[in-house]
Formats: C-alpha cells, structure tokens, sequence
C-alpha cells in the first residue's frame, strides 16, 4: 500500500493532535484533580432513602467543610435552597427517588446525573457569595422545566446552622403558670454562643446560653398569668437573626373559653 | 463577471458562519459587537464581495480576496 | 436509452426509491416537529401545551435519526451492493421483507408516540429517543424498534448474501469499495445492536408488558449506550460512503486512495462502540478508569474521520484540477458549485469539519462536566447528524431520485438555493446553540426560563441567543420546503432518457494497492468483539453487581397503562410467533453472514 507523502505527514499530525488531547485530560484528571463522578458510593434503595440515605440536609464536617445530601424528585429538588457559607468546601451526595434527573448548577461546573438507585458525589468550592440556580436537565416527566431549585452561597459571617423552635400553650387560665420551652440546636461543629431574648406583654428577658457542636440546647421561661392579665398576649423568641413568635391567651376559665376556638398554632 | 452565479452564491453564504463565528471569537477577546454592527459589517462585506465578483475581467487571475474567500472550502 | 440504475436494475430501483420515501417523510414529519420545538422553546410562538412538548420533541427525535436516517441509508447501500457487484438482489421478495419489517416497525412506533397527543387514547411512548427507565413507553413503542432493527438485521444479511453468491463467482476479487464499506458497517451494526436487543427484548418490553417489575435503570442506559455512539456512526457511515465514492465523481475526478478508505472503515468497524461510556461520563455508578478507557478509544476514533476529511478533499482537489483549476487555491473555483449535488455535500463536509470541534470538547471528560446535556449538546448534533448527514442526504437525493425514478430532477437552482439555505440556517441555530449550552441553557426542555434565577450571557442576550436559534429553525424549515417541492416536482415528471449514467468514482490508487488482509471480514469481527468485550464486560458486571440485574424497587413512570394488559395477553400469542419467525430468519442468514 503506497501512502503519499502529504497523506503521511497528515496522519502523524492528526495522531500527535489526538495523543495530545489525551494528555490534557489527563492532566486535567491527574494535575489539576478534576475527578469523574465515580463509584465510590455505596447504592441505596430508592424507596427507603429515609434510611439509606437520611433527610436531605446540610451538615458541617470539617473546618469550613460541609456535606449537603440533596434528593431530586419529580419535580423538586431537596432542601431547597440548599445553604452553604462562602470560603467553604462542599462535597455534594445527590440521589433520586424515582426517575433519572440531573442536578446541574448553572454557571458551574457542577453537573452530574442523577440515577435512582445510585448516589453521585463532588465536592466544589465556593469563594465567594453569590446565588445560583439548579436545574434538572435530563427530560424526567411532563413538567420538568419546572424543576428548578437555589444554591445560596451566604457570607461567612452570616452563615449559622442553628435551629430555634419553642413549644408552648396557646391558652392558659388566669391565676395559672405556663412554660415556654426553648430549643436551639447548632448544627455546626462549633460551639455557639449565643442569647436567646423572650418577650411577652412588654416584659422582655434574655438568656445567654451556649450549644456545643452539634447538639441542642433547651431553656425554658415561666410566666404567670396574673401579671399578664386577661386577653391576648403577643411574644416572640429571638435567637441570633431567627424568631419565633405567637400569642397566648390568657383566659378565665379553660373549659368556656374553648368552645369559641381561640386558637394559635403556628 | 469573475465568479459563477453559483460560485457567488456559495462564498456569500460561507460568509454566514465566518460573521457569526467571528462575532463569537471577538467577544472572547472582549470586542463585543451588537447584532446590527455585526450586520452591517455583514452588508460592506457582501457590497465589497458583489462589486468585485461583477467587476469586469481583467485578465489579471490574482485577485487576493477570491483566494481569502475561498482558501477555507 | 440512458443508462441509469433503473435500466439497469429496475426491481431494486422500486426497492431504494421506496426506502428513499419513506426517509422523506420522516424527514417532513421531524421538520414540522423540529420547528414547533425551536418556537416553543425560545418563547416566541407557542401553541402547544408545555407537557406536549416531550411529545414532540420524542417524534423529532425517533423520525429524525431512526427512520429518516436508517431508511436513506438503507436505499443507499442496496444501490451500493447491486452497482458494485454489478448484480441484482438474490430475492427480491427477501428484499421487500426487510422493507416490510422496518416500515411496520416505524408504523408501530409511531403510533405509539403520536398516540400522546390523544388523551382519549391510553397509550403514550413520550420517553425520548433514548427511552431511559424508569420512564416507560407503551410496549407498542418497544416491539416497534425491535421490528425496526429486525428489519436492518434481515437487510443487512440480504447484503451479505450477495456477496457471498457474488464471491463464488469472483473467487480472487477483492471486494469493491462501496461493498466493503456496506459489509464492515453492517458488521458494526450487528455489534452495536446486541445492546439495545438485550435492553429491549430482556428488560424493557417484558417490564413495559408488567412481566418483570422493575428494571436496573443504569443497566438499561448503558445498555442503550452501547448501541448509541456506534449509531452515530451508522447514520455517519452512508455519508461517508457517499463522499468517498460519490463526491470525487461529482467533482470530476477520482477518489484519491482506495486502500485508506478502506483502513477508514475498519476502524470505524472496530472503534465505534466501545467508546459508548463516553455518553456516561457523568453517571454517577461507573468507575473514572472505565470512562478513561472510553475517552481514550474516542479520541483514536478521530484518526479515520481525519483520513476521510484528508482523502475527500485530495479527491475533490483532483477534480477540481481536472477540470483545469490551478493555483494553490484559486482550483477551488473550478469546482461545479452549480451542481446542487455536489455544493450540498461540500457545505455538508466543511459544516461537519466545524462539528469535529465541539466534539472533540464532548469528548473531553472532565470538560464535559461544562456541556453535558446542555444545548451544546444539540448544536453538535445537528451538524454532525443534523448536516454532516443529513445535508449530505438531501443533496444526493438530487443524483439518486432521477437514478430510482428515470425523471430528470425537477428544478437544480431551486436545489441549490435549497442547500444554501440549510447551510446558513444551521449555522444560525447550532451556533446560538452553542453558545446557549456553554451559559448552561438545558436541552430538552420545554420552557428554559426559570423563576428563581436567570442566565448570565457573556455577549448579547438570552433574548438575543433564543432569536437566533429560532430564525436558524424557520430557514432551515423553508429549506426542507423547497426539498420537498422538488422531489414532489421530480415525482410528478415524466420519464427522461436524459439521465447521467449510474456508477461511482474511480480510484487513483486503487484496491489493488491495499494489502488483502483489509479484506478480511473474519479478523476484523473478531478483533471488534474482542475490544468491545474488554471495554464493556468489566463495567456491566459492575452495574449489576451494585445494582442487580432487576435493579432497585421502583416504579414506572408514568403508572401502567390499562391497554397494556390486554396488549401483554395478545402479544404473548401472536406477538412471540412473529418474533420467533423474524429471528429465526435471521438466524438462518447469520452463518452466511459470518461465512
Ligand atoms: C427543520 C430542521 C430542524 C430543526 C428546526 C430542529 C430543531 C431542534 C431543536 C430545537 C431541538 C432541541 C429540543 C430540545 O432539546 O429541547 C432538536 C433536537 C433534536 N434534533 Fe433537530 N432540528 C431539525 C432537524 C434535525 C435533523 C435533520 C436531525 C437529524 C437527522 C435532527 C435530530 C435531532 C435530535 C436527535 C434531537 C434530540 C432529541 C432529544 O433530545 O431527544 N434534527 N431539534
Ligand atoms: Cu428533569
Ligand atoms: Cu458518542
């Protein structure tokens, strides 16, 4: 077989092209440690991820590490927004509870598939502040250009993961004593210190507390009815930038008063 | 006429992906044309194309911009 | 007397001008669809409900690149065996059975997807050309495609047994060039559709048919990948043959080298499919090694699609010369661009030579993290498939429809406008396309204007992107249009003996240069099955070994539909002796193949 010169000269040229381009993605691979979506997760049960895979959420792991489990279904993705802090490194576990998906941030590079069964995983870092938008881009049911979700990237010095919620009555008889039950969890590694303001009527009271890495804190606050006095009686529960806030009512006889349904659960 | 009809018809609409690409290329170099600049450059270019294309001929084969036009087919 | 392919062959010419036809309707029915998506999706026309679009965009899909596609290709290599063997079809009947075979297959199919448009109607297949589970299709759309590629199957076999009877008479000849090319890319495809049969027959219909319960929806996908490069291929391979064999011809010379067009082929035959992961590169279950060794079989399979671009244009260049061009550029002029065959499949050539760059960024694995299943994605493909291919059809059906018909093309400057007009209308929408992907504008989807953020261009505006894609799909619509007008016109014609004679170019180093063991078919299976079963065993056993063969404990989306049980009875009886009567046919044909 005769090769013309020129013919040659090309062949080695369209190799080299080629050798080369292999080198670069692998120095992309290896140099530069951009890693493929793997295997390297174990599989979950689709219809158990409660268990296999636990509620979507964000968790602290690390001196600016977090882990955020995300789980897209038709035709939402979870939690959403996702919350992480800027200066931060974020390794992404996302899986599906019924058909293929992605989950594609726009604007970055953080684009994987999502299959049921399977849990794909990349970690990103994020410098800076900002606010994106997710997107499923693999076709997952009649709506899924619905299928949408936010990525916010918060200041470090805003960014908490504390948790305030306050069990209390909605009603109390006058004369008598009722609890407000303040839990504050910190789902940071760090201990949180903190003061957690409690108003009522214009009687405000303030309790410093601290919550150590992961875990919660309770406090509670007593009030009594008689200084209240008869009526309706707004509060709130401020811990940091969180609140929470309802009425009690104060009433003379429980058992009357309940028939008219002065109720304010929130 | 230079060219053939045809010929013409082919280098005019080889100019559509070079106007349209080179309007790509110049943004990475952060030359942002509009789409009516692109456009109208689009237009000199075409005028500058037919005037030559229906030149008379001269007799003379070089013509540079036949060759640029074409030197990419 | 004119010495076309329907003097010479008048049976066979029935055969390709119905295969011819039938493409073209595909063609019309997936530009309609085509056009209505590239509206709704930009947001300037919308007149079909959002939830109709995956309707829509399915029947574009499957029409475009399985029937159009798969029926012109057809046509164009029986015309290939018969001209360069110089000898008809064995049977015809055996002919028009594979014909039959794929046109139901299409029909049933068809239906199947244009069914959801119907709510009275309990069938729908709006899963998308690719049918990922676990969204599910009615079984109608499954048995459809496996009629389609029985259909190929039985084709291809017709092929081979020509050749083989062909061979016994010409013991020490070597295969002609276009046979060769039909009889290695056959070969692939029988590879390649191992895949999406065991994806089908195994997992898919008996689940759509509620025998298996689930499916392992990974392995599905990689099953269906498996098929899916080398059908890129498939679609790629006629036009190939058309440019190596054809083009020079049309340019008024010869075809610059025989024997790399074949080395061309054979790597085609042995690299196409064990690449199919590089679809996956972003799924998450298979290991980075697996995806390296498809990115670096990807990248060797440039080599022969840069010999094809190095050979094509010699060969032109040839023409040109022999025409009396000169000069080391000015040859270009001398080239017959008032041929509207062969300026179509020039434009055709130098739009697929443009497409080779954003493939090769697809083909990069971690730069695929930027593009995958973004509108770039759809920007590459229709100028691979979408010109590469499909302009390279449309120009030498202007060669072709007179050579099957015996009347002269009805217009060639409405032809010509008509290719120029697909050229520029492609280059309008595949670049905005482009450029939308790179800003993380997803494909597939109906409305890609989201609420809760917006796209950030570099240049223009999104505004300005989607306008663009949209002016690219109106001038590529009233190209089809003109297409469509000749061909009618041509059909409508009457008889002519006017007709430029059928035959192919010749070769300036021909197969007698080519060392035989090109030749040999046997080896080059062989070495084919052995690379893809490196490329693949390894991964499959790991998907079923994560997931199971059946996969997880999901459930069909959307829930069985109520047809489908009396379907699942009826087809239990009828269907399966069918299908055992098809696949025993080609069993029987198979020994002669592998012979
Ligand atoms: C009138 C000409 C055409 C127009 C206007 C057009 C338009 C489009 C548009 C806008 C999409 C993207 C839809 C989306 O992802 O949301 C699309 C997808 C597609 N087109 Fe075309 N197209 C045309 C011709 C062709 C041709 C000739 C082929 C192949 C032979 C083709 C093959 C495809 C395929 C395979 C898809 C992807 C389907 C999927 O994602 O499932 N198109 N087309
Ligand atoms: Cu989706
Ligand atoms: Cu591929």
């Amino acid at each position: 077989m005769n090769i013309h010169t020129y013919e040659k000269v090309w062949l080695i040229a369209a190799l080299l092209l080629i050798v080369g381009f292999i080198a670069t993605i692998t120095y992309g691979s290896v140099g530069l440690g951009i890693a493929m979506i793997d295997d390297s997760e174990e599989t979950v049960e689709p219809s158990e991820l409660d268990e296999d895979f636990g509620e979507p959420r964000v968790e602290h792991v690390g001196e600016n590490e977090y882990e955020a489990y995300v789980i897209a279904q038709t035709f939402i993705f979870q939690p959403d927004p996702i919350e992480v802090p800027a200066n931060s490194k974020v390794t992404f576990y996302v899986t599906s509870r019924d058909v293929i998906h992605s989950f594609s941030v726009v604007g970055t590079n953080i684009n994987t598939m999502v299959i049921p069964g399977e849990v794909s995983t990349m970690t990103a870092e994020f410098d800076e502040s900002g606010e994106y938008g997710i997107i499923c881009n693999e076709y997952c049911g009649s709506f899924h250009h619905t299928m949408e979700g936010q990525l916010h990237v918060v200041p470090e010095d805003e960014f908490d993961m504390t948790e305030l919620s306050v069990e209390s009555d909605d009603e109390v008889e006058l004369g008598n004593e009722t609890t407000f039950n303040v839990a504050v969890e910190n789902g940071m590694l760090d201990d949180l210190e903190t003061t957690v303001t409690f108003e009522i009527g214009n009687e405000t009271t303030e309790e410093e507390i601290t919550v150590s890495g992961e875990s919660t804190e309770e406090t509670t606050f007593t009030v009594d009815s008689t200084e209240l006095g008869e009526g309706d009686h707004d509060w709130t529960v401020t811990v940091d930038d969180y609140e929470e806030s309802g009425t009690l009512t104060v009433v003379e006889d429980l058992e009357e008063e309940e028939e008219n349904g002065g109720n304010n659960d929130e | 006429m230079r060219i053939s009809k045809a010929g013409l018809l082919v280098v005019l609409a080889f100019l559509a992906p070079v106007l349209v690409e080179l309007r790509t290329v110049l943004a990475w170099v952060n030359i942002e044309l509009s789409v009516l600049e692109t456009a109208i450059i689009g237009g000199i270019i075409i005028a500058v194309i037919l005037v030559w294309a229906f030149l008379p001929e001269n007799g003379d084969e070089e013509g540079a911009e036949r060759d640029v036009s074409n030197s990419e087919l | 007397m004119s010495n076309a392919y329907i003097d010479k062959f008048p049976a066979e010419a029935k055969v390709v001008k119905a295969a011819f036809y039938s493409s073209f309707l595909a063609l019309a029915l997936g530009g309609v669809f085509g056009v209505i998506q590239t509206l709704h999706r930009t947001d300037i026309y919308r007149f079909i409900d959002s939830a109709d679009y995956y309707t829509v965009l399915t029947a574009h899909g499957v029409f475009m690149v399985i029937t159009f596609t798969i029926f012109f290709l057809v046509g164009v290599f029986t015309w290939a065996v018969t001209t360069s063997l110089d000898r008809g079809v064995e049977d015809i009947r055996f002919t028009w059975s594979w014909v039959g075979l794929m046109t139901i297959g299409t029909v049933m199919a068809g239906v199947a997807i244009l069914a959801g448009f119907v709510d009275s109607i309990d069938i729908s297949a709006s899963v998308l050309f690719t049918f990922y589970a676990p969204l599910q299709a009615h079984p109608l759309f499954y048995l459809g495609l496996v009629l389609f590629v029985v259909g190929t199957w039985v084709a291809g076999a017709d092929w081979f047994r020509s050749w083989w009877a062909w061979k016994k008479e010409n013991p020490d000849a070597r295969i002609p060039l276009p046979t060769f090319m039909v009889l290695t890319t056959m070969i692939m495809w029988y590879i390649a559709t191992m895949g999406v049969a065991t994806s089908i027959l195994v997992f898919l219909l008996p689940w759509s048919l509620g025998w298996i319960e689930t499916v392992n929806p990974l392995l599905t996908r990689t099953l269906f990948w498996f098929f899916g490069h080398p059908v890129v291929y498939f679609w790629l391979m006629p036009a190939y043959l058309l440019w190596y064999t054809m083009l020079p011809k049309f340019a008024g010379g010869k075809l610059f080298s025989d024997p790399l067009a074949r080395v061309g082929f054979v790597l085609f035959l042995l690299l196409s499919t064990p690449v199919g992961i590089h679809h996956q590169y972003l799924d998450p279950g298979i290991a980075e090694g697996f995806k390296f060794i498809a990115m670096t079989n990807t990248m060797f399979l440039l080599l022969p699609s840069f010999l094809t671009a190095f050979t094509v244009v010699a060969s032109i260049e040839h023409g040109a010369r022999q025409r009396g061009g000169t000069g080391y550029f000015s040859w270009l002029k001398s080239l017959p661009w008032r041929d509207p065959v062969f300026a179509g499949m020039a434009l055709a050539g130098l739009l697929f030579a443009a497409a080779g760059f954003s493939g090769m960024v697809n083909a990069g694995m971690n730069i695929n993290y930027l593009v995958h299943n973004s509108l770039w994605v759809v920007g590459h493909f229709h100028l691979t498939v979408g010109t590469a291919v499909a302009l390279t059809f449309m120009a030498v059906s202007y060669w072709f429809i007179p050579q099957v018909t015996g009347k002269e093309l009805w217009n060639r400057s409405v032809a010509l406008i008509q290719v120029v007009l697909w050229f520029i209308g492609m280059t309008f929408m595949t670049n905005s396309m482009h450029r939308a992907g790179l800003i993380g504008m997803p494909r597939r989807t109906a409305e890609p204007q989201y609420t809760g953020f917006e796209f950030e261009t570099a240049v223009g505006s999104v505004g300005e992107l989607n306008a663009q894609i949209a002016l690219g799909g109106v001038l590529l619509t009233l190209s089809l249009v003109l297409f469509f007008a000749n061909i009618i016109g041509t059909a409508f014609g009457s008889r002519s003996d006017n007709l430029p004679d059928n035959g192919y170019a010749e070769a300036l180093s021909g197969s007698d240069d080519a060392p035989r063991v090109l030749d040999n078919l046997k080896l080059w299976t062989a070495i084919a099955v052995v690379l893809v079963i490196i490329a693949y065993s390894l991964p499959l056993m790991s998907i079923v070994d994560r997931g199971g063969l059946f996969g997880p404990d999901i459930t069909a989306f959307p829930a069985n539909l109520e047809s489908v049980r009396f379907l699942a009875f009826a087809v239990e009886h009828l269907g399966t002796a069918a299908l055992e009567s098809a696949g025993t046919l080609a069993w029987n044909t198979l020994p002669e193949v592998i012979r």
